[in-house]
């Protein structure tokens, strides 16, 4: 028996291998390149001169850069517009596809197809619809007789292009976690407070709405996580721009990185990011928890 | 006036005919309940006096009022649900109060219903907790709070029990009794147990594919069982059935023959195909030279403690026969029996119909 279970033992870890393996290539690894890094003053452009340590210098130098703050404070931003607006539509398009009505099927997988194209592709799809004097936003709101809007040359239009864009994109995740949460509730309590006579009002705030919180507060989180990493749609319409009104926190590392070259400054970036991260998923797991006491 | 009357009840979905005609009256306080195999439609039926279903064809009535087009809240009616509905998120006392709500009552009030509601059931150490935090017995208690509450005209109950396991069964099923007498509303309840209709019913309506088989009390549809369905249905053990036929004044069968009982006079006609019906505490051990003694082999003897159930094989028929337990026999061995004649039920085997009067 023992002899059989230490076997197995190495048995497992010759299959988990490969799978280290990648992890650590693609994911340890560079993550405490990137920390050693951070420590360090590291200037691409001179390839040649040593990296010296530097102690918490680059940590102090972006923690009191107003840059930097500025990032974060974009981040929040466009976190708190897209996930307010996609959490309001997709509860409602969720509500309106789990109805045994003819064509939801059919309208339910439709409306998935966002979610599945590349960000980048997203980020270009826009860019048409939002180009100053060729793109088709402008010129149906022109049939409208509305003057055109400067989408992403505009310090006040920017953010909420980019907005728009991740809302298009990630409604549809909202809507599917929804969805399946709300075909999961038993239809008897339904029943019951239809005969009972309770509004359907009543019956969705004080029913439906308490039975989703769960599912849409880790669907909040998820989203949230997932906003704080944006960078494809940003870099494919604004590049951060105009000025700094679009630098979220993965721009601010990308110009720090790799047009700055100051790979020292960048690394320690990321690493606040991570924090900040972190942290998140550490709440999401806590209420997590909490709604499986509760 | 009675409480709910149903006339010509029809429920189609589509093509399918579900619920064929139901006629029903039921009185005030009367507890009703509705009997029969799944798929008998005796959900639906419930289901279309709740409002949940809507009525394909007849007329619902409820106090008097046609209510085919009323919507379900407007009826007063409440239900009690197979899996309790209760909403998993509130306390018993929020459950409570969500159903009290479209009232529109006001605080002292709701809490006085809920508190005296609660009495009644038990409930008051477990108003401020959850439903998971309940067993199903305390689970189904509140449902009933729930419809309770309300002080409807009707209780509708869909197979309150079903989820129960056994002891439980017995005893929210004499609760159900007790809190009927007690507060003498009209009930209709739906389940395909026998032994809660036996129970609890004034009145029983038997249902098979979607029409309504027989009427009664239980001892009229124990006693006098109109068709060879309602017969095997109700009664634990089963009624033996013996296929027969009827020559020369007795009914004939592989093993078998016993004279055409006079009460039956000239309904039995010479060559019918007949179905003899004996329950089997009516099958009685004698002695081998006891006038109508007939032969059978035990295969099979199950004591229940006060009676042991036999298993007969008399010609090519198998019978049970409940008697006391002194008077079992061991498998295998012959002993002899007689059919208890006057009762004996006998069914036109064509048509299923009962012969008696």
């Amino acid at each position: 028996m023992a002899y059989i279970r230490k076997r197995n033992r190495r048995i497992f870890l010759i299959f988990l291998l490969p799978a280290i393996l990648v992890l650590f290539l693609t994911t340890i690894y560079p993550m405490i390149y990137a920390g050693y890094l951070s420590f360090r003053s590291y200037d691409l452009a001179k390839l040649f001169v040593p990296r010296v340590f530097v102690g918490w210098a680059n940590y102090r130098e972006i923690l009191s850069s107003s840059e930097f703050l500025h990032s974060l404070v974009v981040t929040f931003k466009l976190m708190a517009m897209t996930l307010s607006v996609q959490l309001v539509l997709g509860v409602g398009i969720a509500l309106l596809v789990v109805q045994k009505l003819p064509g939801m099927p059919l309208a339910r997988t439709l409306l998935m197809i966002p979610m599945m194209i590349s960000p980048v592709i997203v980020g270009l799809v826009w860019l048409f619809l939002y180009f100053p004097e060729l793109g088709y936003l402008n010129y149906f709101l022109s049939l409208a007789g509305i003057d055109a809007i400067p989408w992403i040359s505009s310090t006040n239009w920017a953010l909420w292009a980019i907005a728009i864009a991740d809302i298009w994109q990630w409604t549809p995740f909202v809507m599917m976690g929804t969805a399946a949460a709300l075909q999961s509730l038993s239809p008897e309590p339904y029943e019951a407070a239809m005969i009972d006579g309770n509004s359907r009002w009543d019956v969705f705030t004080r029913v439906t709405l308490p039975q989703l919180k769960p599912v849409l507060v880790s669907l909040m989180f998820l989203r949230a996580i997932d906003a704080f990493k944006i960078y494809d749609i940003i870099f494919v319409l604004t590049k951060g721009g105009p000025g700094d009104s679009t630098e979220v926190l993965s721009m601010f590392i990308y110009r720090q990185s790799f047009t700055f070259w100051r790979m020292g400054v960048g690394a320690a970036a990321s690493f606040v990011s991570l924090v900040i991260i972190v942290v998140l998923i550490t709440l999401f797991f806590k209420s997590l928890n909490r709604d499986q006491t509760a | 006036m009675s409480a709910i009357t149903l006339h010509n009840v029809v429920k189609k979905y589509g093509a399918v005919q579900v619920v064929h005609g139901v006629d029903l009256d039921i009185a005030e306080g009367e507890f009703v309940v509705l009997l029969g195999p799944s798929g008998c439609g005796k959900t639906t039926t419930l289901r279309m006096v709740a409002g949940l279903e809507d009525v394909s064809g007849g007329t619902l009535s409820i106090g008097g009022q046609v209510v085919n087009d009323v919507a379900p809240k407007d009826r007063g009616v409440a239900m009690v649900f197979q899996n309790y509905a209760l909403y998993p998120h509130m306390s018993v006392r929020q459950n409570m109060e969500f159903a009290l709500r479209p009232m529109k009552l006001g605080k002292a009030e709701m809490d006085r219903r809920i508190a005296q509601t609660a009495g009644i059931l038990g409930l008051d150490a477990l108003l401020e907790r959850r439903p998971a935090q309940l067993s199903g017995g305390q689970r189904q208690r509140v449902a009933m709070g729930r419809a309770m509450v309300r002080t409807p005209k009707v209780f509708l109950f869909d197979e309150p029990l079903s989820n129960l396991d056994a002891k439980l069964r017995t005893q929210v099923r004499w609760e159900i009794g007790k809190l009927h007498q007690r507060l003498g509303t009209t009930v209709l309840y739906v389940t395909h147990d026998q032994v809660e209709a036996m129970t609890l019913a004034d009145k029983i309506v038997i249902m098979r594919d979607g029409h309504v088989e027989q009427v009664g009390t239980p001892e009229e549809v124990y006693a006098a069982p109109k068709s060879t369905f309602v017969a095997t249905f109700i009664g634990s053990p089963s009624m033996n059935m013996i296929e027969t036929r009827a020559t020369g004044g007795r009914l004939v069968a592989d093993g078998l023959s016993i004279p055409v009982p006079t009460r039956f006079g000239d309904r039995v006609k010479d060559g019918q195909e007949v179905t003899l019906g004996i329950r089997p505490i009516e099958i009685q051990r004698v002695a081998e030279n006891a006038p109508g003694a007939m032969a059978a082999r035990v295969e099979v003897t199950e004591y229940l403690g006060n009676e042991a159930l036999l298993d007969l094989r008399v010609g090519s028929h198998d019978l049970m026969a409940e008697v006391p337990a002194d008077q079992r026999a061991a498998p295998g061995e012959t002993v002899h029996v007689r059919l208890n004649e006057t009762a004996l039920h006998l069914f036109d085997t064509r048509s299923g119909r009962s012969l008696a009067q």
